[in-house]
C-alpha cells in the first residue's frame, strides 16, 4: 500500500491526545506535588522534637527548648538548631498550653496587624525588620535589650517591648503602642520564637551577619 | 547542573528535581515533550495509512 502525503498538523486527533497528554500529566505531577508539601509542611510532633526529628515545622513545643541559628556547611545557609530545654516566662509547657499559646499569638499578630509594617516569612510591609528570625536577633541575647527593658530575660524583654515599644526607641521609625496586653505579648513572643524554629531554607539570607550590618534596620529584602 | 541536593529532606523526587537549574527543564521535557513526539509520528504513520480522524 502506497504511503498518503499527509500533515499531522491540521490533525484534531494529534492536538486532541497531546493535550490530553499534557493536561492529564501535569495534574497528577500537581495532585502529587500538592500532599508532598501537604507533609511537609505540617507541624511536627512533641515526642519528634524530644527524640531530634526533624520537621520544616516544630512541634508548638519548641517553645521549651533553647533555638539557635547556625551556619550549615552542607545546605550553605543558616539552619535553625533546636537545642536543650529552657524555661519560657519561667515554666515548661505542655503541648496543649504551648499549642493554645501559639494560636493565640497567631491571632493577636492578625489583630494588631503586625504585617502592616513588618514582614513575617517574606509577606507583609517593608517598612519594619522581618520578624521570621526576630527571636534570634542578637539585641536579645547581648544584654542590649534586657538592659534597656529592665528585664531578666529574653522573653520577659520582648513582651515588655511589644507591651510599650514607645518607650524603648530602638531605631528611627518607632514601633507605635498598640495596646498590647500581658498575655497577648506572651502569646506573641511565643509566636515569634516558634517562628525562629522553622526551617526556612536559609530566608532571610545571612540573616546574623544582615542583622548586625543593619543594626535593627530591616531585613526583609 | 548537578548538586548535592541542601534541602532539608532530599529522598523526594520533588528535592531531586530542585538539585539545579536544568533538572526541572529536563524532567518536564522528557515527560511531556518526548511523548508527544511519538504521539506525533502514530498519528502520521495513521494518516498516511489513510485511516480517518
Amino acid at each position: 500500500m502506497s504511503k498518503k502525503s499527509a500533515s499531522v498538523w491540521t490533525s484534531i486527533r494529534f492536538w486532541r491526545r497531546s493535550a490530553a497528554w499534557v493536561t492529564g500529566t501535569a495534574t497528577v505531577l500537581l495532585i502529587w506535588l500538592t500532599f508532598d508539601t501537604m507533609g511537609q509542611i505540617s507541624m511536627g510532633s512533641d515526642a519528634d522534637l524530644a527524640k531530634g526529628i526533624k520537621h520544616r515545622i516544630p512541634a508548638a513545643t519548641v517553645i521549651n527548648y533553647h533555638v539557635d541559628y547556625q551556619f550549615d556547611q552542607k545546605r550553605g545557609h543558616e539552619v535553625p538548631v533546636i537545642g536543650e530545654k529552657e524555661k519560657f516566662f519561667g515554666k515548661e509547657w505542655s503541648a496543649k498550653d504551648a499549642a493554645a499559646l501559639l494560636h493565640h499569638g497567631k491571632l493577636t499578630s492578625q489583630a494588631k496587624n503586625c504585617m502592616n509594617c513588618h514582614t513575617l516569612l517574606g509577606n507583609g510591609g517593608y517598612y519594619a525588620p522581618d520578624l521570621t528570625k526576630a527571636w534570634l536577633d542578637a539585641k536579645w541575647n547581648d544584654g542590649t535589650m534586657t538592659g534597656i527593658t529592665g528585664k531578666n530575660t529574653k522573653e520577659e524583654a520582648m513582651a515588655e517591648f511589644l507591651m510599650h515599644p514607645s518607650q524603648y526607641p530602638t531605631h528611627a521609625r518607632m514601633m507605635p503602642d498598640l495596646g498590647i496586653t500581658q498575655d497577648e505579648a506572651v502569646a506573641l513572643v511565643a509566636f515569634l520564637k516558634h517562628m525562629s524554629a522553622i526551617d526556612t531554607n536559609g530566608f532571610p539570607r545571612n540573616f546574623s551577619q544582615s542583622a548586625k550590618r543593619l543594626e535593627g534596620g530591616t531585613h526583609a529584602h | 547542573m548537578w548538586e548535592t541536593c541542601s534541602d532539608l529532606v532530599c529522598n523526594n523526587l520533588f528535592a531531586w528535581l530542585n538539585q539545579g537549574p536544568l533538572t526541572l527543564t529536563i524532567f518536564l521535557h522528557t515527560v511531556l515533550i518526548v511523548p508527544m513526539f511519538f504521539i506525533y509520528f502514530q498519528e502520521k504513520k495513521r494518516l498516511q495509512e489513510g485511516k480517518e480522524d
